[in-house]
């Protein structure tokens, strides 16, 4: 076979493999909100991922995390919300892209998350969850941090 | 990429799983200051029977070997299977019986 010809059929060969992969994903806010996740500030970073609704403060929608964090690459985060919602979004101000995940809630699920974000300098981190009649519920706090993760 | 750590233990019908995924989850500007390539996991999801538990996607600002948690409603000795995606688009599975 020639080499081209070769290079071709491995390329589709490929893609008949990553396609069946690609719908197992109920949403992936990587492919769907490309915009979202280049921008800096959090304000900016909630109009491209969930678009222009006004946000409702709310205190079932909950996170937990360290007043003064020591080490900015490991900052234990806990989300937790008795509402009914589609998705939770963590921004933060302290990194060049401001958006740190996007979790899609599958229906009926128990809403407590628990992760770790990495911060390079103090910054307010926001928490918005979006319901699945569409309103937006936020929370947000400021977190300090003494040592900056990230590489800074 | 590394491995997968997981672990799922059933009480009174909810299931509550710790998994923890290797990873450096550089993203463009610490990798730069690091001098290596941009690696990091950009989507995560797990499945029981084929149902959807948990799924997040996720920039290179989660810390370094991210460490999840979270509970779900299910029985034990199902299986719960994790599928990862780099930035690269590489694909790596994990799977776990529920104790």
């Amino acid at each position: 076979m020639d080499r081209r010809k070769f290079l071709g059929v491995g390329l589709a060969a490929f893609a008949a493999i990553v396609a069946p992969g690609t719908d197992l994903m109920a949403i992936d806010f990587r492919a769907t909100k490309p915009e979202a996740w280049e921008v800096e500030k959090t304000v900016d970073g909630i109009k491209a991922l969930y678009g222009n609704a006004g946000l409702k403060k709310s205190d079932d929608l909950q996170f937990k995390a360290p007043k003064l964090a020591e080490n900015g690459g490991s900052i234990p985060i806990t989300v937790k919300s008795s509402l009914d919602l589609e998705s939770i979004a963590l921004f933060q101000d302290a990194n060049p892209r401001c958006l740190s995940c996007v979790f899609s809630v599958p229906k009926g699920a128990i809403i407590e998350y628990d992760f770790r974000i990495k911060m390079r300098q103090t910054a307010v981190v926001t928490v918005v969850g979006k319901g699945r009649d569409g309103t937006l519920y936020t929370a947000s706090k400021e977190i300090d941090v003494s040592i900056g993760g990230c590489g800074g | 990429m590394g491995k997968m750590k997981i672990k799922a233990k059933e009480k009174s019908g909810i299931v509550k799983v710790k998994a923890m995924f290797t990873s450096l989850m550089a993203d463009k500007e610490e990798a730069i200051k690091k001098g290596i390539k941009a690696s990091y996991i950009k989507y995560i999801v797990a499945k029981v029977n084929d149902v959807v538990v948990y799924e997040v996607s996720m920039s290179g600002f989660m810390s370094e070997n991210p460490l999840l948690k979270f509970k779900f409603k299910g029985k034990k000795g199902d299986k719960i299977v994790f599928t990862t995606i780099d930035n690269e688009g590489k694909e790596q599975t994990g799977k776990k019986k529920i104790k």
